[in-house]
């Protein structure tokens, strides 16, 4: 902040103590101001400081706003995905499963069932106890609850054609005890005791719960808060006692990886979804990187003939927008490139990562930015290098390419985070099996497994897992995004 | 030294050009791999929970019957989108050889003439016939006399119902008797026994007023192939359907926070809904413990008949398939009567086999198999249609939607929108 800059204020009452600080300041220069003048118009220190202030305050403050502006959404949905109803009106901030408690509860049931804390289990011989509390209202009569261990399958998903174990089967309750009496000014608060018991011999991985009581007991709480509370409150539901910490708080993500595998091969589809898209995004990464360089490199340096034309060509390539040419290239995949894809042995590139890569090796706007980066660099280096007797290659591998480092950089995080999200091609191109789809277009597929039945959660689970590669790598390489947006002024 | 001369590039491309030619030549010369002697069948359906439900249909019912014949199963289920993606690999040739048709989009596919025309095939069967398969759904996948499709399963509509609020009102829960003004009455008095509570979730679609439309004999198409809403049947069943929203005793899914009728149910808040099996699975996930029962839609008080719509999807078989009769083999396993029994017994979906109404689990205790029974009952009980509206699609019913909603949400009345809606189906069916 320059002294100049600020405006002048008449001296106050606490000059004399100012003397000794404005003696380090630079005097304001006023042109045609006598120095007599200069010396009156000494702008306050403590004046300056509350305005330095203010200023980072107001600065912050809009940051802070326009940081939750944009973060707001992905929290909101972050929050949504941990619940166990996301589109539950009007929407809580608090969860039950963001309650410490809860998580104490959760780790406690899930180690009486047989786990080990953070994922539980119902064993075999584990019994877990439940306590339940319940407002009676002065002048009823405390009826015990009605625990019943029903026989539940999940709505959708492949969960709802599996054929058990179910806790059900192996479940014993025992008959609900009262264990305490509390009286209060608008009834009594009492708090029943039961133990659920395996009995059989196989060990289940959901131990679901309803306890019921009549009309006019209110619920107060209980060991674990309920997942769901139905007629009016007459009943407390819990999709799994014994899930154990993470199942419990994380139980739409644990759905997304548990639910979800292809019934021919037994492969986690979830898990083959992220590891394609990895696979897909740096084997693209990698191609792009190394013919993006040659190409920008023999653009930007060699002379050759039909430089121009290859150079507008390029140009006039990257005008045409994508969706133009998807029916062409389709029937191009379709055929295996005129064929040629039979000399290793594929009829058709469809539903084929090669065809998927071989359609995008590299693209245009990469070529793009590293002819404009190799532009910028002095021609000296690499005369410097030819008169010590490097060759092309030599000086492409040995000068050009260390010096590229920041426009690789930003080239790698681009087509990174551009193939990592890319939807439309993989939706076209990989359709069958399930376990070559990529993570977008098996989100897509969730809305049909999930969204049927309305069960939004693991389709929010799974676009916040989707996210967070493109997050972090965000977070950790800023810097080359900003210079890739200043190297094309786009962005990917 | 390494001596520093101008690439070669000239040359270079010119013995890439030469490579290149070469070897299509050479791939164009030999001939491709011998084709095995596998008779592979593609069949394609959309994902979701169906996938489980096919892949468990081939391992059991399928390959057992058709791998003697050396016919191989393969299942490509398509992840959102079927009917794009349907018609995409259609036109492209790389469609697979038996996949679903939703009876909504089926009018474009059939005409199209992408899709084999069953009947030669029926003819000659001797495990699948067209007298099998209840003869309303069939008709649905007939255009011109042919049929095109084999039904897979279906649904229609019914009346749920939450006993907890009748019972607390002190109404007799509704049955296969009422009609229009006596389920009227008991909703009436279900709203208004406590605040909050409304008698029927109704949305303003087309979808599921139609089965009250068609009620009070409402024809969407006249012989011509024109639609007349100045039908007074049409008139009735709009005054009543939008008349008990404006009454208080109906209430739109969207004033509960809710996007259909089902969620509207889930909330406890509305006594009633209009909707299909498809409830069942939502329930189960969403309020397992509502206690609800399942009964026919009302009657109309004029016609003395019920109303409904049919909700189904086919297997249909692809006109350029390489191995016709293969395909023919799966769908017969497909859709044989065991294949079917297993999906009806695990509460899965509806068969289409007419046989199976009489199925043990249709007397099954269980909510949901009393909810299925109705369900399977609704396809032939009065003036059932099915959900399609020929070459206009979609386009018939917005028109429709539009004026319920205007309606429903007190915008206009029913006398102000409806001589405008009779004037724009007109146009568009002229």
């Amino acid at each position: 902040m320059k002294m100049a800059d600020m405006p002048t204020i008449p001296r106050g009452s606490a000059t004399g103590r100012r003397s000794k600080v404005s003696a380090d300041l630079p005097r304001p220069i006023r042109p045609g101001a006598g120095a007599a003048y200069a010396e009156t118009i000494q702008p306050d220190p403590r004046w300056i400081a509350r305005r330095r202030w203010a200023r980072a305050g107001i600065i912050y403050t809009l940051l802070l706003a326009c940081s939750l502006l944009f973060v707001g959404p992905l929290l909101f949905a972050l929050l949504s995905s941990l619940k166990d109803n996301p589109s539950e009106w009007p929407p809580r901030l608090d969860p039950p499963q963001l309650n410490p408690a809860n998580w104490a509860a959760a780790w406690q049931l899930g180690r009486q069932g047989g786990g080990n804390g953070w994922f539980g289990q119902f064993a075999p011989g584990r019994s877990v106890s439940f306590e339940v509390r319940y407002l009676v209202p002065p002048g009823a009569a405390a009826v015990p609850p009605q625990v019943q261990v029903p026989r539940r399958v999940p709505g959708a998903g492949a969960g709802a054609v599996r054929l058990g174990p179910f806790a059900a089967d192996v479940a014993e309750v025992s008959p609900p005890q009262e264990v305490s009496r509390q009286p209060l000014a608008r009834g009594t608060v009492v708090t029943y005791r039961f133990r659920i018991r395996n009995a059989g011999t196989v060990a289940v991985d959901r131990l679901p719960l309803d306890v019921s009581v009549p009309a006019g007991q209110v619920f107060q709480g209980a060991t674990l808060w309920p997942s769901r509370q139905e007629r009016q409150g007459r009943v407390q539901s819990w999709n799994n006692v014994t899930a154990g910490l993470i199942p419990y708080v994380f139980n739409n993500y644990v759905r997304v990886f548990r639910e979800n595998y292809s019934r021919s091969t037994g492969q986690n589809l979830f898990l083959a979804w992220i590891r394609n898209s990895f696979l897909l995004a740096t084997v693209r990464v990698l191609t792009t990187l190394v013919f993006a360089a040659m190409a920008g490199y023999a653009l930007a340096r060699l002379r050759f003939p039909g430089r121009n034309a290859v150079f507008f060509t390029l140009l006039f390539s990257m005008m045409i927008p994508s969706q133009v040419l998807f029916i062409s290239n389709y029937l191009v995949l379709r055929d295996g490139i005129w064929g040629l894809a039979q000399i290793w042995g594929q009829q058709t590139l469809l539903n084929s990562f090669t065809g998927y890569l071989l359609s995008s090796v590299v693209t245009a706007s990469g070529v793009f930015i590293m002819k404009q980066f190799f532009e910028s660099l002095p021609a000296s280096l690499e005369e410097a290098a030819r008169i010590d007797g490097a060759g092309y290659i030599q000086v492409f591998t040995r000068v050009i390419l260390p010096l590229a480092r920041p426009a690789l950089g930003a080239l790698t995080i681009l087509t990174f985070q551009g193939t990592w999200n890319e939807f439309f091609w993989p939706l076209v191109v990989l359709t069958a099996p399930q376990d070559r789809f990529t993570l977008t277009v098996g989100l897509l597929s969730f809305r049909r497994t999930y969204g049927v039945a309305f069960d939004w959660g693991p389709l929010l689970a799974g676009a916040i897992i989707s996210a967070l590669p493109v997050i972090i790598l965000y977070l950790v390489f800023q810097r080359y995004f900003v210079e890739g947006i200043s190297f094309t002024g786009t962005k990917g | 030294m390494f001596r520093i001369t101008h690439l070669p590039v000239r040359g270079v491309a010119l013995m890439l050009a030469v490579a290149i030619v070469c070897a299509s030549l050479l791939v164009a010369a030999v001939p491709g791999p011998a084709q095995a002697k596998e008779r592979v069948v593609r069949v394609s359906g959309w994902g979701g929970t169906d996938i489980a439900i096919v892949e468990e249909l081939i391992d059991r019912f399928v390959k057992p019957q058709v791998a003697k014949e050396g016919i191989v199963v393969k299942y490509e289920p398509v992840a959102d989108e079927f009917s794009t993606y349907l018609m995409n690999s259609l036109s492209a040739g790389t469609a697979p050889d038996l996949f679903y048709v939703d009876i909504y989009w089926s009018h474009g596919v059939f005409a199209s003439g992408a899709v084999e025309p069953l009947d030669s095939y029926l003819a000659k069967s001797r495990v699948l016939k067209a007298r099998d398969i209840v003869p309303d759904l069939l008709k649905a996948f007939t255009l011109n006399g042919k049929i095109y499709g084999i039904p897979k399963d279906f649904n229609t509509l019914a009346l749920f119902y939450n006993k907890d609020l009748f019972d607390a009102a002190h109404v007799p829960y509704p049955n296969a008797n009422d009609n229009w003004n006596t389920l009227t009455e008991k909703l009436r008095k279900v709203t208004n026994k406590s605040k909050g509570i409304y008698g029927i979730a109704l949305t303003p679609e087309f979808a599921r007023f139609g089965a009250f439309a068609y009620a009070a004999g409402f024809k969407p198409f006249d012989a011509q192939g024109h639609t007349d809403l100045s039908q007074p049947a049409f008139a009735d069943a709009f005054k009543w359907y939008t008349g008990l929203v404006r009454e208080g005793i109906g209430v739109l899914p969207a004033d509960l926070g809710q996007s259909w009728g089902g969620g509207a149910f889930a909330t406890e808040k509305v006594a009633c809904a209009v909707e299909g099996a498809w409830m069942l699975g939502f329930l189960r996930d969403q309020a397992p413990n509502l206690p609800y029962g399942v009964t026919l839609l009302p009657k109309n008080p004029k016609t003395g008949k019920r109303g409904n719509i049919i909700y189904t999807v086919s297997w249909s078989m692809n006109a350029a398939s390489k191995d016709k009769d293969a395909a023919f083999r799966v769908l017969e396993a497909l859709t044989s009567p065991e294949a079917q029994q297993w999906i009806l017994e695990r509460g899965l979906a509806l068969p289409s086999r007419a046989k199976l109404a009489n199925n043990p689990y249709f007397q099954k205790g269980t909510p949901e198999a009393q909810a299925n029974k109705i369900v399977f009952a609704g396809a032939s009980d009065g003036y059932v249609y099915p959900f399609s509206f020929g070459k206009y699609g979609g386009d018939w019913m917005t028109p429709i939607n539009e004026a319920l909603a205007a309606v429903m949400s007190g915008k206009a009345t029913a006398d102000q929108v409806l001589p405008d809606l009779t004037a724009r189906l007109r146009q568009l069916t002229k």
